[in-house]
């Protein structure tokens, strides 16, 4: 018993440190956020990334800046975390930093591939929302959103492979989910709706060339 | 497609000559057919046309017909030919006709022509007394820019007629009827400033705004008839970007001149428009509502990034009309194109997407109008264009504004 608890002394200012640790990175995390907060909304910082194309969705309250204030504080809260460990023993945080760094370039990795899959999706699915609306698709917006899922998958796969989750069950689930909906596709329109799709293609076909033949209109 | 490409005998040639008066351009793609077996049908015209002139000008001629080069066999008129060879696979037509415009020029202030002469439209309108027509204003009375005026029926030249000519209207003060020509007739100073103000960009969407912004005497004549290629349906969207895109550009390099500008006046004219072929053809607006229709249901969102609240909502309201009673109004119109300028300018939207997201919206302008005017006679069109004109005078200040405060509340 009395062993016990001088084994819980001795670890004691060990908790007191971490928890003293927290505090201050916590109240560190705070004070930078605040001050991140504000200075990002003086250059309008969520304007400005929805006009660059980030999805304002995958931001917590649809708020860019929020995402980044919370990233920069949990960040300091971690670095906190590690400093607060480091008071039990020295070696243990040493190989959980070098573990972390190891790590940390797969985790930069992933998020460049998620917000480039991002950025990709959401323009791939506007090209393709325009251009099947200017050749009067009637179906413009399934394409778009099936263009932009796709994008989107693929980029999600990506980045979980690059975390190094999941092995190699994600690239077969990929592999079967990417397959499957062509595998759909060709199905339905080889099968379930040739007719309807050869019948639209006509229809567009007609279209195009009766008003080249018939419309007396000129543009320049 | 630049002046290298000029072949080295034809340079000597121009060299040879000591300088020339006049570069005209002939920048329609030439079909064998139209070649005869000495080398082109383009030498006789141009002889024509020189023999018009008062002075015998020493000219060069370049031609854009790529393939067949063309040789001058009478030494009687001083003519240097230049073809340049053929586009690459990835031009369009557009980008092609802007780049041999930049050959023209660029030739005529390397040999310090005192006049240009552009002739783009296809051969079967285009005839000798367009390039005399052309010519005549700059050499004779010191005009800088000569525009073309075309005899036109009331569906044709649309693009220009909604957008482009009552635009440059309202934003330069000058009633220009054709301000991207293509047919034009310049000074060799104002082709010297459209080249310093235009380095890379279209010298097209630049002749008129240049001649605005400098000290510039514009005038226009009367051509005629021109006659028109058929529309490729399928890629309206590219023509509307190819041409929109370097028009907002310009709207931009230029924000300091027309934000201080109103009203507008007339030009000069010369010539008289000759007569019209009787327009008894109809137009079917049905393929055009069911594309406004389309747009309005799925492009919200992406117009909604540039366009305000009020004018979605108007836009709703116009894809719920029975097609017979489709109307756009002239306001909603000049605020939409307004509002997309201000859009490419802001960056709002990637540009590509914004110039031809306005596909449908075009379109459904046209059907307005064809409806409007279908039993319309010429006056009553020409009426109607100038309510759309003055539409465009009366809403710049509601560009202007949006201008100089595009982050104000607008709604």
């Amino acid at each position: 018993m009395i062993r016990m608890l001088s084994q819980l002394a001795s670890l004691l200012p060990g908790i007191i440190a971490l928890v003293a640790a927290l505090l201050v990175a916590a109240l560190f995390a705070w004070a930078l956020a605040i001050i991140l907060r504000r200075s990002l909304a003086g250059i309008d910082f969520d304007r400005r990334v929805v006009q660059a194309g980030f999805p304002a969705e995958w931001s917590p309250s649809k708020s860019p800046t929020l995402l980044v204030t919370r990233a920069v504080a949990w960040t300091v809260m971690l670095v906190g975390f590690l400093v607060g460990i480091s008071a039990f023993d020295l070696d243990l945080t040493s190989q959980l930093v070098a573990r972390l760094f190891n790590y940390l370039p797969n985790v930069l990795a992933a998020v460049v591939v998620l917000i480039a899959g991002g950025l990709i999706a959401r323009f791939l699915a506007r090209s393709v929302l325009i251009g099947a609306v200017n050749l009067n698709l009637q179906y413009a917006r399934l394409l778009s959103i099936g263009v932009k899922w796709l994008v989107t998958v693929l980029a999600v796969t990506i980045a979980i492979e690059h975390l190094g989750i999941g092995g190699g069950i994600i690239r077969l689930a990929f592999g079967i989910l990417f397959g499957g909906i062509v595998l759909a596709l060709a199905l339905a329109v080889g099968l379930g709706s040739k007719e309807l799709v050869s019948r639209s293609l006509d229809r567009e076909a007609n279209k195009a060339s009766t008003q080249n033949v018939q419309e007396p209109i000129g543009h320049l | 497609m630049e002046l290298d490409a000029i072949a080295e005998p034809e340079l000597e040639r121009i060299a040879k000559l000591g300088g020339a008066d006049l570069v005209v351009g002939v920048l329609y793609p030439q079909r064998a057919e139209e070649t005869n077996g000495t080398g082109n049908a383009v030498l006789p015209m141009i002889r024509e046309a020189l023999a018009e002139l008062p002075k015998v000008a020493r000219t060069v001629v370049v031609c854009n017909n790529g393939a067949v080069p063309i040789t001058a066999d009478d030494e009687s008129l001083p003519v240097v030919s230049c073809s340049f060879a053929p586009p690459g696979p990835s031009e369009s037509l557009q980008q092609r006709v802007f780049s041999a415009y930049r050959t023209v020029l660029k030739t005529g202030e390397q040999i310090g022509a005192r006049g240009c002469a552009f002739i783009v439209s296809p051969s079967q309108s285009a005839t000798h007394h367009w390039i005399s027509r052309l010519l005549q204003p700059v050499l004779e009375l010191g005009f800088d820019l000569v525009a073309p005026r075309y005899t036109r029926h009331k569906m044709e030249g649309l693009l220009n007629r909604s957008i482009l000519a009552p635009l440059h209207r309202a934003l330069y003060g000058q009633q220009l009827h054709n301000p991207m020509g293509p047919d034009f007739g310049l000074s060799g100073k104002l082709a010297q400033r459209v080249l310093v103000q235009a380095p890379r960009s279209n010298p097209l969407a630049s002749m008129a705004s240049a001649a605005a912004s400098g000290a510039f005497q514009i005038c226009e004549t009367h051509l005629g008839a021109r006659i028109q290629e058929s529309t490729d349906w399928t890629n309206l969207s590219s023509l509307l970007a190819e041409v929109l895109g370097p028009v907002f550009l310009e709207i931009e390099k230029q924000a300091s001149l027309w934000q201080s500008l109103r009203g507008s006046r007339p030009l000069p004219a010369f010539g008289s428009s000759g007569p019209l072929s009787e327009d008894g053809q109809t137009v079917d607006t049905r393929p055009m509502i069911e594309s406004f229709h389309l747009g309005a249901q799925n492009l919200s969102d992406v117009w909604g990034l540039f366009l305000p609240p009020t004018t979605l909502l108007e836009l709703r309201k116009l894809s719920r009309l029975p097609a017979d009673q489709f109307r756009m109004p002239d306001e909603l119109w000049v605020r939409i194109v307004y509002d997309f300028a201000l859009g490419h300018r802001l960056r709002t939207v990637n540009r590509d997407h914004l110039l031809r997201s306005i596909t449908p919206l075009y379109l459904g302008w046209i059907a307005s109008y064809a409806l409007e005017m279908a039993a319309a006679g010429p006056l009553e069109v020409e009426s109607g264009l100038e309510r759309l004109s003055r539409a465009y005078e009366t809403n710049k200040a509601y560009l202007v504004s949006r201008w100089r405060w595009p982050d104000r509340f607008n709604p």
